[in-house]
C-alpha cells in the first residue's frame, strides 16, 4: 500500500485504480483505471448506459464503488464519513437536471453551502455569490427563484453554486443535455471560461465542438470500461477502436 | 398556401362568445346541448325548492331564542357556574384569554404581508364587538362582560402597534409570545391556588367552545413537530428507531380515536397516580395530539418521498451534512408540498375534539345536547341550536383552509 501511494504525483487530482461498481447483479463499472491531473479538462463520452455517469458520480461518492481505489486530491474515498465530507467540499458538481433548490432564490442557493459548511459570514458569502453571478452572466437574476429562470440560467446558477465552495475539481454530468438548443451555448461559454481559468474538470458530454476546443483528453466508455483514452485531437482524428469509430460516426452524423 | 379564410399577420381576433362574460359562460356551461339545458332547469328547480323551504324555515319558523339563552355558556360551558367557581364571577378569565389572542392577531396583521391576517384580526374584533351590543338585559349580560368584549378592538390595535413600532414585530417574537400567552391562558383559566380572583377551577368544568379550541390549538401545535420527528424516524436507517416509529404510527392509525379516548379513561388510571389520572383534559389533550401526530407523520413522509432525489444529491455534493440536508433542503420542500394534507389534518383534529364527550367532557356540542335534554322547554329548539353550531364549526374550519390557501399562494412563488 505504502509503495503504491508513493507513486502518486501531487499534481494528480483524481486517481482511479481498478474501480468496480455493481447495482445488484448488474456490473456497472468493470475495472476503471485513469488519472486526472491538475488543470486538466477530461471529457467522458460513450453510449447511454455505458457507465460514464456512474463513473463521475463515484468521484464524490454519490455512488459507492465496491472494489478498487479512488483517491481525490490525496484523500482516499472510503467509508470514513470525514473523508467523504472533506472531498465533497473540494469537488463541485453540476447535474443534468440542475437540481437547484426550488424553495431558495438564486442568491440563497449559492450562499447556502459557503455559510453552512465553510461557516462564512452572510456578508462575505453574498459578496462571493455576487461575483460568481457576474461571472456566469446573470447578476440581475439574484433574487429570482429557480422556477422563474430559463433552463440555461438555472444551469449557470448551478455552476455558480458549485463554484461558491471554491472547489479544486469540477464534475459536470451531462450539463447541457436537458437544455433547449439556444441555451446550450450560454452554458458552454461559462464552462469554456472556467476551463481557461485552469480549473480541473471532468465532463460527461456529447458536445463535440466544445470537446474538441476545450478538452485535453477524451475517455470513451463502453459496457462499464474505458475502451479508449487519448488526447483530444488523436481521439477524433485517429480513433483506434472500432466501437469508438462507430460511436463517432453516429454522433457526428 | 394562403386561402381566403387565413388570418392576415398582425390581426388580433376577438375571442369566441363562449370566452366572454356571463352570457358566454352560461352558454358554454349550462345550455351547450339540449340535455345540459334540461339538467340546468331540473337543478334550478330543486335549488329553488330547497332555498324556498330552507329560508322560510330560517326566517319565519325557527326560534333562535335558545342560542341567546345559552349565550356565553356555549363558549365556556359550566365554567362560570356556582359549583365550578363558587362565590366569584369567573367569566372574565376566558374573556381575558381572548384578549391575549386578539393581541397576537393584531401583531400577525402588522407582520404578515398578506390580507388574510388582517381580515382575521378585523373579523375577530368585529364579531366580539358586535356581540357586546346584543340587546340582552343587563342580568343576562353584565356591563363587565360587554366591556371585555369591546376591549378586543383595542387589543387588536395594541398588538398591531406593538408589532409595528417595537422590536417585537417579527415572526420569531410572535411565536415566542404565542407559546407564552398559551401558558398564561392555561393559568388564567385554570387559576392559581392562593391568588385572590384566580381561584382554581377544576378541569372537569372546562367546557364549551373554549374546550374545543384549547384542545385543537394544543393538538395542532404539538402534532406537527411530533409528526415530523416520527416521519424522519420512520425513514431512519437505524432499525430500532424505525421499528418504534412504524409501530407507534400504525397502532395509532389502526385504532379509532374513540377507542383510544375510552382506553385512556379506563386503562390509564390503573397505571398512574390518581391526581394525574383523574385529569380528563390532560388525557384528552395527549390522546388527540398523539393520534393526530401519527397521521401527520404519514403526510410529511409522503412529502419527503415525493422529493426529487437530485435535491438530496445536490445538497450532499455541496458538502452539507445529512442533518443539514434534512433541515434546510428536504423538510422545507416536503412540508410545503403537503400543506393541503397538513391543514386537512388540522381541520379533522378540530372536528375530532368534540369526541371528548366519550370521556365525559362537555365540549360545545355535548354541552348543547345536555342542555336540550335537560330543559324540556327547549326540546323543540335542537334543530336551531345544532344548525348554529354547524355554522360556528364551519367558520373555524373555513378560516383554516383560507389561511392554508394564502400560505400556499405565498410559498408557491417561483415554483413550477
Amino acid at each position: 500500500m505504502a509503495a503504491s501511494e508513493s507513486t502518486i504525483d501531487t499534481s494528480d487530482m483524481i486517481v482511479c485504480r481498478d474501480v468496480h461498481k455493481w447495482y445488484g447483479n448488474f456490473h456497472a463499472l468493470r475495472g476503471v483505471t485513469t488519472t486526472v491531473r491538475k488543470r486538466e479538462v477530461v471529457v467522458v463520452v460513450g453510449p447511454s448506459g455505458s457507465g460514464k455517469s456512474t463513473f463521475i458520480r463515484t468521484i464524490n461518492r454519490l455512488e459507492e464503488h465496491q472494489r478498487g481505489d479512488i483517491i481525490v486530491d490525496g484523500i482516499e474515498l472510503s467509508n470514513d464519513v470525514r473523508n467523504i465530507d472533506a472531498i465533497r467540499r473540494d469537488v463541485g458538481m453540476v447535474f443534468q437536471s440542475f437540481n437547484l433548490f426550488p424553495h431558495l432564490t438564486a442568491m440563497d442557493n449559492i450562499t447556502l453551502a459557503p455559510m453552512k459548511v465553510r461557516k462564512l459570514p452572510a456578508r462575505q458569502a453574498e459578496e462571493i455569490a455576487e461575483q460568481l453571478l457576474e461571472r456566469v452572466g446573470i447578476a440581475e437574476q439574484a433574487s429570482k427563484y429557480p422556477g422563474q429562470l430559463s433552463g440555461g440560467q438555472q444551469q449557470r446558477v448551478a455552476i455558480a453554486r458549485a463554484l461558491a465552495m471554491q472547489p479544486k475539481i469540477m464534475l459536470f454530468d451531462e450539463p447541457t443535455s436537458a437544455l433547449d438548443p439556444e441555451m446550450i451555448k450560454e452554458v458552454l461559454d461559462v464552462m469554456r471560461e472556467l476551463a481557461e481559468s485552469g480549473m480541473t474538470m471532468v465532463v460527461v458530454s456529447h458536445e463535440i465542438g466544445f470537446t474538441r476546443e476545450v478538452a485535453d483528453r477524451v475517455l470513451m466508455f463502453d459496457h462499464g470500461q474505458i475502451i479508449e483514452e487519448s488526447a483530444t485531437e488523436e481521439f477524433f482524428d485517429n480513433p483506434k477502436e472500432d466501437r469508438t469509430k462507430l460511436f463517432l460516426s453516429q454522433i457526428l452524423a | 398556401m394562403a386561402s381566403a379564410t387565413d388570418t392576415p399577420p398582425g390581426v388580433v381576433l376577438p375571442p369566441p362568445i363562449t370566452e366572454r362574460g356571463g352570457v358566454g359562460w352560461a352558454y358554454a356551461n349550462l345550455f351547450s346541448t339540449w340535455y345540459n339545458t334540461v339538467l340546468t332547469f331540473i337543478y334550478a328547480a330543486l335549488l329553488g325548492v330547497a332555498l324556498w323551504f330552507g329560508l322560510s324555515w330560517i326566517v319565519l319558523e325557527a326560534d333562535w331564542k335558545v342560542i341567546a339563552t345559552l349565550g356565553g355558556r356555549l363558549i365556556i360551558g359550566q365554567y362560570n357556574t356556582e359549583f365550578a367557581c363558587p362565590g366569584q364571577n369567573c367569566f372574565w378569565r376566558p374573556q381575558a384569554s381572548l384578549l391575549l389572542v386578539s393581541v397576537l392577531l393584531g401583531m400577525a396583521w402588522a407582520v404578515s404581508g398578506d390580507k388574510a391576517a388582517k381580515r382575521i384580526a378585523i373579523g375577530v374584533a368585529a364579531i366580539t364587538v358586535a356581540f357586546a351590543f346584543l340587546p340582552y338585559s343587563m342580568d343576562q349580560m353584565g356591563l363587565d362582560v360587554r366591556l371585555l368584549l369591546v376591549a378586543n378592538l383595542p387589543a387588536v390595535a395594541a398588538g398591531w402597534v406593538l408589532a409595528r413600532y417595537t422590536p417585537l414585530g417579527t415572526v420569531r417574537w410572535i411565536v415566542i409570545l404565542g407559546v407564552l400567552f398559551f401558558l398564561v391562558i392555561l393559568v388564567l383559566v385554570g387559576g392559581l391556588p392562593g391568588v385572590p380572583g384566580l381561584q382554581p377551577v377544576s378541569t372537569i368544568y372546562w367546557g364549551g367552545l373554549m374546550l374545543n379550541l384549547l384542545l385543537a390549538v394544543t393538538g395542532i401545535t404539538l402534532s406537527l413537530p411530533i409528526g415530523i420527528a416520527l416521519a424522519l424516524g420512520r425513514r431512519s436507517s437505524l432499525p430500532l428507531v424505525k421499528l418504534l416509529c412504524v409501530v407507534f404510527i400504525e397502532v395509532m392509525r389502526g385504532m379509532p380515536l374513540i377507542t383510544l379516548l375510552f382506553m385512556s379513561q379506563v386503562l390509564v388510571p390503573l397505571a398512574f397516580p390518581q391526581d394525574f389520572s383523574t385529569n380528563s383534559l390532560f388525557r384528552a389533550g395527549v390522546i388527540l395530539t398523539l393520534f393526530s401526530s401519527a397521521y401527520m407523520a404519514e403526510n410529511i413522509r409522503g412529502g419527503l418521498q415525493a422529493l426529487h432525489p437530485g435535491q438530496v444529491e445536490a445538497a450532499r455534493a455541496l458538502g452539507l451534512a445529512g442533518w443539514q440536508t434534512t433541515l434546510l433542503i428536504s423538510l422545507p420542500q416536503a412540508i410545503r408540498n403537503v400543506i393541503p394534507a397538513i391543514v386537512g389534518q388540522f381541520i379533522s383534529l378540530f372536528k375530532d375534539t368534540l369526541l371528548v364527550y366519550i370521556i365525559g367532557m362537555l365540549d360545545v356540542v355535548e354541552f348543547s345536547r345536555a342542555f336540550i335534554q335537560g330543559n324540556a322547554k327547549y326540546l323543540a329548539s335542537a334543530r336551531e341550536l345544532f344548525l348554529f353550531l354547524a355554522l360556528v364549526f364551519w367558520i373555524f374550519t373555513y378560516t383554516m383552509s383560507y389561511v392554508s390557501r394564502r400560505v400556499e399562494a405565498h410559498l408557491r412563488v417561483g415554483h413550477r
